[in-house]
């Protein structure tokens, strides 16, 4: 015992001294402990603050905290310590993991049995996009998000668990949860990224079957912070960034336009519209007022834009009373120009008509232990926005409306400074600027709030681990909707000729339309809406002999929700609508043996008043399974680098009860109408017509779900693996069945007959391991799934291949390009062509006649590619640590899907000319052409608006880089004042993208699919920011 | 000891909150949801005498099954699809599609009205299966109760859409009283043509005497059917029932879908009597002038004598403004409808005789000149006075300027049905009476002469037929006093001249399109040769030269287009729904 080592001898009594703190700021409540003796612990103050008085000889430190990387630390040299830095990683799939499964529950990754995966907030909070689940994209297996837009306040990605399977299209979308209350997607995309904890995916039956309602979708839950004890602190964050569009569209000059315009007159034999001399003077620019050449685009839109976002939060409290308030601005700009050299805003009369997006998040949530057992809890939340975008002008549907604009329709503006307008167009509208100029606006204003008071009894007294929770929770949206304009929309604008040097005034296709009125404004209520929601529930999780873990749920929650301003068949809006209502009792059992052996029962029975009251509860029941190989001895000692392997399996039927339109199916309903005329002087009355055909059978549509999965952790947590395979098979779906014949003189109501399956994987896999000073992580989030329609009480189509059962849902349909028509196929007889009025043409396209009748026509129509949503998505995170500095990079792609656009994305004569139109076919070009004969005619068969075809529709594919984040956090010996923290960021959306779809569309990867093509386009956002903590 | 206290009060209040929170729920959550829509016992009230929901619900049947004729099919009339006029829509219009058979089964053509006949077939069997719930004590002024005229009305509604089933689609599926409900099989089969022209005239027998006369009708009943529109529709489907397609000419003789399979003179006999009855009633004359058969309201609101059944359109501009030339930048005029030369050839001159006729006196190089009356109270032709200047029809002229604006494509746009505003100044349209005429007594009277020519021959009464109306037109006596007629004619002539004067009476009423068929001549106008116009140039002296342009080559695919498709989806969803002929 003398040879003890010296060192050692030294080592005891040693004080260290330091913060904890992960690359966002201090990590209150950590736990630092000396290696050897576990006792000697002591927990991280409120700024991450420690200090420690070694015991052992160890000489090492041992840091924890929940969802992070355990981390030791040796220590150097023999002095005492006092100022030690100690960073942690977060965990995004390691083994002390701790996810929200929902009802106030949380569970390891180690006793999970059911395909949940989350994310904590930190990880997306320098994303610098205002919509949570634009920021979520590629981190979570078997969540599949499309952006649509890029639109300030409207950017928000749709989002899906699992892809679609359900026929019903409202019936997709998963539920939400914050904080336990019900959220829409807009109210999701709404919420402030920094009042958040966690984002978790519920995704299989077991985890999801307590929520019964819509759990079929997959269940979404967000936690919001929450105080810690100690004293205030205060974390202060403002970032302000630059806005572009990650792609601008590339339109053709007046030059190359009118080329474009006369080879289409060419090959119709008409006169071509433009002579030589117009040619040349749109080629030189000679002549701007007469031969104009005006990117509209470009005109209109700037090439960058701003955003800026300022958050303050406080938190901090008592052993009793803990709080966390945060207020947060947001806002963030259009891209329009300004037309007004000095006011700021968009027009000369200080009126903003461009599109913007204000946004204020308030929240205070309180916890108070009012006695030893009993905890209160006080949540408060609003948000309140502004939505605005031009009232008198669709300007991004007109920048690509070639109908409207034409590069050399009108300048800019006139020699005079007086408006110019479209002459040359059958609308004559008057320019873009001039209508964005003179123009109002229309803004949506948008409040909500939100309060959740709620309490939690220990009821140790009846048995221990017993608790009594409640919780009523209030909520309500507003939004009503103002315009401002002048009492006539479209502002003086002027010909000017440059011959004669004359002006005509514009009389417009409505005479008289060119005086320009008063300001006034209109508006109505677009949206009203309260929810009660009311939950009651017991919880029981007791460990007994250290070995048998018992956990428990009995749950009662009530909703209703009432919506004083829904719309009503005929679109419009009616006050004192009756309430929507659901019930539900749930269940939850769960037993594990040394964390070994996992068994869970779920089941909830629900009741919903869409349903007839016979037909109104459905049971939920689900099983969950699961064995952790790695605590088995003899695994063990087989396999020593697995930390964990665990098998696990759920199965299980969980329901939806999303009706499509109306409320109640189930009553045969009786409409008014307008009138018909009786009497001398016919006066019209009302009518009383008869509503779709009721259907008392309808009912929950419902789901089986089974899932089979293996976690795995090797070598010390470095390497950590989830991997899920999942089959669902969906029925009960509420269709319009399409096999019942008009005779029965009425529209149905949906019954409960669709069936589809849908079966996929998913993977996460995470490598971290240090290098020296520099921690690093690379990850791999892969998803994958396929739904097929089983039976949908399709009529029986006239061919096999017309036939949509057996196909996706939303499976596109359409001819199938072979190429162009040459002439020779137009002489020859037994070449198949459209029975139509306009006869192709050689170099128009040319589709397979499928059915072999000669006639290219709606028979010989088939699948093609892909629905737009797509099947398979991957992310690939990417982390570096070096000190005070963070790098994170995501990548994220989507793959397997289709998209096809029509209309003024695409079509000459309606879209704004583009390089493809260029690659037309001509019969110089006929072997290497990319595009349709050019021609003046809209419904030929190369139109895609009139045939579809796979000439069209892209299997497209894209990768982005999609946040980078570069953050460098300040040494704490280098802050001023009471600074406990400092944080600089650089950070980015969207920064990069790779995909084939800019081959044929001048428009993102990302947009909706059978569109007109004229989205606002998605932006690339590089931002800076910096947060400073108190 | 004081904690435990404290405890079992906190959770005493938390279950008394528990309790009254779950009883207020309970109280939420019914298992009927208030505030919904009407519900069919609210429609069809016990409670309310005056019948008030109930008589909402009979506009509703009245609205689903009358659809206003002007300009109903994509824009055009139905008119527009015959040999009569073609649409001057620049763009491939519904009718156009019609006239050249670009249809079929599994895209029907846009006079395809299978669904809505049978939703008002539907509609009607609610109503008729309902009404009697109601305690209407409503009388009718002869002190009959009026619930029996109502259901009625309503009964006639029902037989007239399937007359309008049975016109394209030959035997249908008759429902009888019928209201399926979601779990009811409806693949029922066709019936046949025979039973359905029974059902149709048996419905007409049975309501005729429980309906308001003609006389009952007075300014707050106006609008509803009555005893003469029932007779009209029974003596209308048995001139059908009569037709040579129908009745001998079966195209597929041995199908009884789309006919008899022999000919029975009895069913002329038939028809004439059906006729025979409604001119009985005596409650019909023939109005003094032709055109203002279309644009004043029937007795006794207004003074037309002569409308027996009608859809009340009300007042408006818009046959004015959808139809009359477009010359007209400041009344409004789109030109929507071009008569052919056919059309117009087939009007005799004032004489009443043929323009083939060598005595007839007509004028090539002055084409309009003295011709029957009714040409110009149904035809624009160039030169006619129209608000306050003549009708430029010629090439370049006002009303045919050329170029992309909408325009006559045969030099002539359509009069019928408009207000008189020939020398309106200022030019514009005013607000004119457009209720479309389904039953005058003008088509009774023509009714009655085919069907008793077939029958019997060419009769005095049948001769009288075509003088009243030709003498009502403006057609000068003649030295015979027969109108341009001639004494003696044998059926066959007879028969032309009853058939060319159905058409310029009738003309766009909905009834050539109807009459080709029936009389099986649509092949002949359709194929024979292409639609003509005219080309009307004007020198530099004022003189006028006519050439003839084809306007529209037409196809006929005889016979299987004697008959509509039943749309494809039908047949696939009901196994026992037999598709047409060749479709």
């Amino acid at each position: 015992m003398a040879l003890v080592l010296p060192g050692s001898a030294w080592a005891q009594g040693r004080t260290v001294a330091g913060i904890v703190r992960d690359s966002y700021g201090p990590l209150p409540g950590a736990t630092i402990a000396e290696v050897g003796i576990p006792r000697n612990s002591v927990p991280a103050g409120p700024k991450g603050e420690f200090r420690i008085v070694l015991k052992g000889t160890s000489n090492t430190l041992v840091v924890s905290y929940v969802n992070y990387v355990r981390q030791q630390i040796p220590l150097k040299g023999t002095n005492n310590i006092a100022n030690l830095e100690i960073k942690l990683e977060q965990n995004t799939s390691g083994m002390d993991e701790v996810t929200v499964v929902g009802f106030g529950a949380a569970k390891a990754r180690t006793t999970m049995t059911g395909a949940v995966s989350s994310i904590n907030a930190k990880e997306i909070e320098d994303v610098p996009t205002s919509s949570i689940q634009n920021a979520l994209a590629g981190r979570l297996p078997g969540l599949v998000t499309t952006q649509r837009s890029g639109q300030p306040g409207r950017d928000a990605s749709d989002f899906y668990i699992r892809g679609v399977s359900s026929l019903n299209p409202n019936g997709n979308q998963p539920l939400i949860l914050v904080d336990d209350i019900e959220y829409t997607y807009d109210q999701l995309s709404q919420i402030n990224v920094n009042e958040v904890e966690t984002i978790t995916i519920l995704k299989d039956a077991s985890s999801t079957a307590i929520y019964g309602i819509k759990g079929a979708n997959g269940v979404l839950l967000v936690t919001t912070k929450r105080g810690v004890a100690g004293r205030p602190k205060f974390i202060v964050r403002t970032e302000a960034g630059a806005q572009s569009p990650v792609r601008t569209p590339n339109f053709l000059d007046s030059y190359h336009s009118a080329l474009l315009v006369n080879e289409a007159y060419n090959n119709d034999g008409l006169t071509p519209l433009y002579t030589q001399n117009d040619l040349n003077l749109f080629k030189s620019g000679a002549d701007p007022y007469g031969h104009p050449n005006v990117n509209w685009y470009k005109a209109t839109m700037a090439p960058v834009a701003l955003q800026a976002n300022a958050d303050l939060s406080v938190s901090g409290g008592t052993h009793n009373v803990k709080y966390f308030i945060s207020g947060g601005a947001f806002t963030q700009n259009g891209t329009v120009r300004k037309f007004d050299a000095d006011q700021g805003d968009v027009n000369a009369d200080g009126v903003n008509s461009n599109y913007f997006y204000n946004r204020y998040n308030v929240r205070g949530n309180l916890d108070i232990q009012a006695s030893k057992n009993l905890a209160i809890r006080m949540d408060v939340t609003t948000r309140y926005m502004d939505i605005n975008q031009s009232s008198n002008v669709n300007v991004l549907g007109d920048i690509y409306n070639y109908a409207d604009y034409h590069p050399f329709s009108a300048p800019l503006i006139n020699p005079n400074g007086s408006f110019a307008y479209a002459y040359d167009t059958q609308s004559q509208l008057p320019t873009l600027n001039a209508l964005l100029e003179s123009g109002g606006y229309t803004r949506d204003r948008r409040t909500d709030f939100n309060t959740l008071l709620g309490f939690d009894e220990k009821l140790n007294d009846i048995t221990p681990g017993l608790t009594l929770t409640g919780r009523l929770a209030y909520a309500s949206q507003q939004e009503s909707v103002l315009s401002l304009n002048h009492g006539f929309d479209v502002p003086p604008s002027y010909h000017y000729d440059p011959v004669n040097q004359s002006y005509t005034l514009n009389t417009g296709p409505n005479s008289g339309g060119y005086v320009e009125g008063n300001w006034v404004n209109s508006g109505y209520t677009d949206l009203d809406i309260q929810t009660v929601n009311a939950q009651i529930f017991l919880n029981y999780d007791r460990t007994f002999d250290k070995v048998h873990h018992f956990s428990s749920l009995l749950l009662w929650n009530q909703q209703t929700e009432r919506d004083d301003a829904a719309t009503n068949l005929f679109g419009q809006i009616v006050y004192g609508q009756v309430p929507q209502k659901y019930r539900g009792y749930s269940l939850k059992l769960g037993y594990d043996y040394k964390q070994k052996y996992l068994i869970d029962f779920n089941a909830a029975f629900n009741g919903s008043d869409r349903f007839q009251a016979s037909k109104r509860n459905g049971f939920f029941p689900a099983v969950g399974i699961g064995w952790n190989l790695a605590k088995e001895k003899f695994f063990g000692e087989l396999f020593p680098m697995l930390n964990l392997f665990k098998l696990r399996g759920t199965y299980g039927i969980v329901g939806s009860d999303v009706a499509l339109g109306n409320q109640y199916l189930y009553q045969q309903v009786y409409n008014s109408g307008g009138g018909y005329p009786f009497g001398a002087s016919q006066q019209i009355g009302g009518t009383i017509y008869e509503g779709s055909l009721g259907n008392n059978n309808v009912t929950w549509e419902k789901s089986r779900k089974s899932d089979a999965g293996l976690d795995m952790n090797l070598f010390g947590d470095k390497v950590s693996s989830t991997t899920d395979y999942f089959h669902e098979y969906r029925f009960n779906q509420l269709v319009t069945p399409g096999n019942v014949p008009l005779i029965l003189g009425i529209g149905l109501s949906p019954s409960n007959v669709g069936i589809t399956t849908n079966q996929g994987w998913e993977e996460t896999l995470t490598y971290k391991s240090t290098v020296g000073k520099i921690f690093y992580s690379l990850g791999i989030v892969y998803s994958h799934n396929k739904n097929k329609v089983i039976y949908e009480a399709e009529a029986a189509p006239r061919f096999p291949w017309l036939a949509q059962t057996g196909h996706q849902i939303n499976q596109p349909f359409g001819y199938v390009y072979e190429g162009f028509y040459t002439q020779a196929d137009i002489n020859d007889a037994s070449v198949a062509k459209p029975n139509t009025a306009t006869p192709p043409h050689a170099g128009d396209l040319k589709y397979k006649d499928i059915n072999k009748d000669g006639i290219i026509d709606q028979n010989d129509e088939q699948a093609i590619g892909r629905p737009n949503i797509p099947n398979t998505t991957v992310g690939l995170p990417i982390k570096l640590g070096y000190k005070g500095f963070d790098l994170s990079v995501l990548f994220q792609g989507a793959f397997q899907y289709s998209l096809g656009l029509a209309g003024t994305a695409i079509e000459p004569f309606q879209s704004q000319w583009q390089p493809i139109h260029q690659r037309a076919w001509t019969s110089e070009t006929a072997s290497s052409a990319e595009f349709p004969r050019l021609t003046t005619n809209p419904t030929t068969i190369s139109s895609p608006t009139n045939y579809n075809s796979n000439f069209w529709l892209i299997n497209a594919y894209y990768v982005r880089m999609k946040s980078v984040d570069l953050s460098y956090q300040l040494p704490k010996s280098q802050l001023p004042f009471h600074i406990s923290s400092a944080r600089i960021y650089l950070s980015a959306y969207n920064l990069l993208t790779w995909s084939n779809v800019g081959k044929k569309y001048q428009q993102d990867p990302e947009v909706q699919s059978n569109s007109v093509g004229d989205a606002y386009l998605l932006q690339r956002v590089l931002n800076l920011g910096i947060q400073i903590g108190l | 000891m004081k904690h435990r206290f404290q405890h079992i009060v906190t959770v005493a209040g938390f279950c008394l909150v528990g309790t009254v929170i779950l009883d207020a729920c309970q109280k939420n959550y019914e298992s009927v949801p208030l505030g919904q829509t009407a519900t069919i016992d609210d429609v069809f009230n016990k409670q309310d005498s005056a019948g008030t929901q109930a008589l909402l619900f009979l506009a509703n049947c009245y609205q689903a099954a009358l659809p206003n004729g002007h300009n109903r099919v994509g824009g055009d009339y139905l008119d527009a699809a015959s040999d009569d006029a073609v649409s001057s829509s620049s763009t491939v219009s519904a009718v156009q599609q019609i006239a050249t058979g670009q249809y079929s089964a599994a895209s029907p053509n846009a006079d395809d009205d299978w669904s809505k006949n049978y939703t008002a077939i539907r509609d009607a069997n609610i109503f008729i299966t309902n009404i009697y719930r109601v305690p209407l004590n409503e009388q009718l002024p002869n002190g009959k109760p009026a619930i029996a005229a109502y259901r009625s009305e309503a009964r006639f509604l029902r037989a007239w859409s399937y007359f309008e089933l049975v016109k394209r689609y030959g035997g249908v599926p008759l429902l009888g009283d019928t209201v399926f409900t979601i779990t009811d099989n409806a693949q029922v089969p066709r019936n046949s043509f025979s039973d359905c022209i029974n059902y149709i005239v048996s419905e007409c027998t049975d309501i005729q005497d429980s309906m308001r006369t003609e006389s009952m009708v007075n300014g707050n009943s106006y609008g509803h059917i009555t005893q003469g529109a029932a007779l009209a529709l029974k003596a209308q489907a048995l001139l059908f029932a009569a037709s040579p397609l129908y009745n001998g000419g079966n195209i597929d003789p041995n199908n009884p879908l789309t006919g008899y399979p022999s000919y029975d003179i009895n069913r002329w006999q038939l028809a004439a009597q059906a006729a025979q009855t409604v001119i009985n009633l005596a409650a019909y004359s023939l109005v003094p002038s032709f055109t203002n058969v279309f644009i004043t309201q029937a007795s006794p609101v207004g003074s037309n004598t002569e409308s027996i059944f009608w859809v009340q359109v009300g007042t408006n501009t818009s046959v004015e403004k959808t139809n009359a030339p477009s010359g007209y930048t400041s009344a409004g005029g789109n030109g929507q409808t071009s008569p052919t030369q056919e059309l117009v050839d087939a009007y005799p001159m004032s004489s009443g005789l043929l323009i083939t006729d060598p005595a007839s006196g007509y004028d090539p190089s002055n084409p309009y000149q003295n011709r029957d009356p009714r040409l110009a109270a149904t035809v624009f032709c160039n030169g006619a006075l129209w608000l306050d200047r003549p009708v430029q029809t010629f090439d370049g002229g006002l009303d045919k300027p050329g170029g992309i604006t909408q325009q006559t494509k045969t030099g002539y746009y359509m009069r019928k049905f408009m207000g008189p505003f020939e020398s309106s100044n200022p030019p514009e349209y005013s607000n004119t009476v457009h209720d479309f005429i389904y039953y005058r007594y003008a088509e009774i009277l023509l009714d009655f002469a085919e069907a008793t020519n077939e029958y019997s021959g060419p009769s005095s009464a049948v001769y009288d037929v075509l003088i009243s109306l030709r003498q009502r037109a403006g057609i000068i006596p003649g030295v015979n006093q027969l109108y341009g007629l001639e004494a003696g004619m044998d059926q066959g002539a007879m028969r032309l001249a009853i058939q060319n004067e159905r058409r310029i009476e009738m003309a766009f009423e909905e009834h050539r399109f109807w009459d080709i068929r029936r009389w099986k001549i649509a092949a002949q106008a359709y194929n024979t040769t292409p639609l003509q116009g005219l080309d009307i140039q004007q020198t530099s002296a004022g003189l006028l030269i006519y050439n003839p342009i084809s306007v529209l080559t037409t196809t006929f695919f005889d016979p299987k287009m004697y008959f509509y498709p039943i749309p494809y989806s039908e047949v696939v969803k009901n196994p026992q729904m037999k598709q047409n002929p060749s479709w």
